[in-house]
């Protein structure tokens, strides 16, 4: 029973993981990508197509830059076609902001990137809008779009 | 029971005047407390006595007012020496002021602790005071002591007998648990409101300490929240789902301001804290947020973005008269009005990172109190003269450390773990 637990873990670790466990790897042999399925192969995909699922923006700064909007019009390109998936935009406060500020900044970016994705065609029920403000720390500035 | 009625000598306001104007620390004698109890429940009560008279002690010495005399237990003083001192004795120790009284057993199982102030130069009572306290609550009794001694020479409420609310955090990145927890004013009675199963942010205390207002992320977004201590229970300030946070109570606790996001826009609104349609106060573009209200519940400073930078702004509490306080250069947030109206704390960002500070509520005065450069978050001790705030040291971790406005270094508090957003209450009934 516990060999079957470990057996169906492996299947979703990546080559480094493996090389930890080499007693195991001979007897399960794995396939070198690992196989993603359900919302895992979502995620990849519209990352993969859309060029990435963070748009950065500038420091004190609210308004979508030109490489954002790439990304952003490729993301709601993906969207459209996929009308079943629902998504959170995720907006982030500067770091050395004081708390309340960062939260009200980072919603500002989440509904920013939002009002584009539906400028750009998608439909605002497929979007929901959340802010972290200086809480997660290292991913100051971003807004991120995740399959959910 | 008899309960002993509160006096303050009129006498002593050109004193407590006089003493406001000079910095000058009061020397204060703390003799053991007696009790008028005999026998076997005497020397309890003696002994409570004596742990009474240790934190009075501890209290008095945390200000920057008061220097209490180390009290000694073998210091023999009888019940009679409570209402009539032997004020020749403290002179000549040393002591300008004195604070004795009694503890005293009730039939119904609970305490009564007497409290006498006395002028030792004068030789005169400055105020006395009956607390009626359950014999496990005698640690709020002495709290209760030290602030009627403490506002009997210095004139502004004592901060003992209060409450503090923080974030307390522990784990590392985003499995960092944050959980908000109470303790007394000295630490003691610490407990956890929340169950760490949501991210938590910013509680702030209802005046009387029976409520918080937080920010949960239990929903996948910020929203405020209101927690009854009594009760446990906890609900959503505002039905709607809309993005909330950055919850003050008003000072008699019947509403509370907050900031709520509409598209883009984050403004302040109000709602009564038992419910209600919330009164939109704010309605420009950019950031406002950070409400807190003035000591009369008649105005509230925050900051707005709505010039190009963060600075303080001051409202009627209807959201008219808007107008700016902070010209100071850098960004201006978390303003935190003083319980006695004259100062509003801010956290002033710069290029070398955030200090704390206070300004007059008309925009003058302004003074720097900390050397940052992670500091944040001020909120005043109901006395008006000191401040609690976090700070973030070199190692990235958070604490709490009190200031006081007379320019001393900030003093770190021991807390169990990391602590973030504290918020002191006023002082309880």
């Amino acid at each position: 029973m516990r060999k079957a637990i470990l057996l169906a873990a492996l299947l979703t670790l990546d080559a480094a993981a493996q090389a930890q466990l080499p007693g195991l790897r001979r007897r399960a042999p794995v396939p070198a990508q690992p196989v993603l399925q359900g919302i895992d192969a979502l995620r990849a995909e519209f990352a993969a197509q859309s060029g990435g699922t963070t748009v950065y923006f500038g420091a004190e700064n609210v308004g979508l830059t030109v490489p954002a909007r790439t990304v952003l019009t490729a993301q709601a390109a993906w969207l459209r076609r996929h009308p079943e998936v629902v998504v959170r935009v995720e907006g982030y406060g500067d770091s050395g902001d004081t708390r309340d500020h960062a939260l009200a900044v980072g919603a500002r970016r989440a509904e920013e990137a939002r009002s584009y994705l539906v400028l750009m065609g998608v439909p605002a029920a497929q979007l929901s809008v959340t802010s972290w403000g200086k809480e997660r720390p290292g991913l100051g500035r971003a807004v991120t779009v995740l399959v959910r | 029971m008899k309960r002993l009625i509160p006096i303050v000598l009129l006498g002593f306001a050109t004193a407590a005047g006089a003493q406001s104007a000079m910095p000058a620390v009061t020397v204060i004698a703390v003799p053991p407390l007696t009790s008028p109890d005999s026998g076997d429940r005497g020397n309890e009560m003696l002994a409570l006595g004596w742990q009474v008279t240790q934190l009075i002690e501890t209290d008095l010495r945390q200000t920057a007012e008061l220097m209490p005399l180390r009290p000694n237990r073998d210091d023999y003083y009888s019940y009679p020496e409570v209402t009539a001192p032997t004020f020749s004795k403290w002179r000549s120790a040393g002591a300008k002021a004195l604070v004795t009284g009694f503890v005293q057993s009730r039939s119904d199982g609970r305490l009564t602790v007497g409290c006498y102030v006395y002028d030792v130069h004068k030789g005169r009572e400055l105020a006395r005071k009956g607390f009626i306290v359950g014999s496990g609550d005698w640690r709020r009794a002495a709290h209760k002591c030290s602030g009627l001694a403490y506002t009997a020479i210095t004139g502004a409420p004592g901060m003992f007998d209060t409450k503090i609310a923080y974030v307390a955090e522990s784990g590392v990145g985003d499995g960092r648990m944050r959980r908000i927890a109470v303790m007394d004013s000295d630490g003691y009675n610490h407990r956890y409101v929340t169950d760490g199963g949501a991210m938590v942010l910013t509680p702030d205390l209802a005046p009387k300490g029976s409520q918080i207002a937080f920010v949960s992320f239990a929903d996948g977004k910020p929203n405020v929240r209101l927690l009854d201590l009594e009760s446990g229970r906890e609900r959503p300030l505002m039905s709607s789902d809309a993005i909330s946070f950055a919850p003050r109570f008003s000072p008699d606790g019947s509403r509370i301001a907050f900031s709520m996001m509409t598209g883009p826009n984050s403004d302040i609104y109000m709602v009564g804290s038992g419910g209600g349609p919330a009164q939109r106060l704010t309605t420009s573009p950019g950031v406002d947020t950070g409400p807190s209200f003035s000591p009369d519940g008649s105005r509230i400073v925050f900051e707005s973005d709505r010039g190009g930078s963060q600075q303080l702004y001051v409202m009627n509490a209807d959201g008219s008269g808007q107008r700016r306080i902070s010209f100071g250069g850098g960004w201006y947030g978390a303003p935190e009005w003083s319980p006695d109206g004259e100062w509003i704390a801010f956290t002033r960002r710069g290029q070398d990172g955030r200090r704390i500070g206070i300004v007059k509520s008309d925009g003058t005065g302004e003074r720097t109190l900390t050397n940052g450069p992670g500091d944040e978050g001020a909120s005043w001790a109901a006395s008006s003269r000191e401040l609690i705030f976090q700070r973030i040291g070199a190692g990235g971790r958070s604490t709490l450390y009190r200031v006081t406005l007379d320019g001393s270094e900030p003093r770190q508090m021991t807390i169990p773990q990391d602590g973030s957003d504290p918020d002191w209450s006023g002082v309880l009934d």
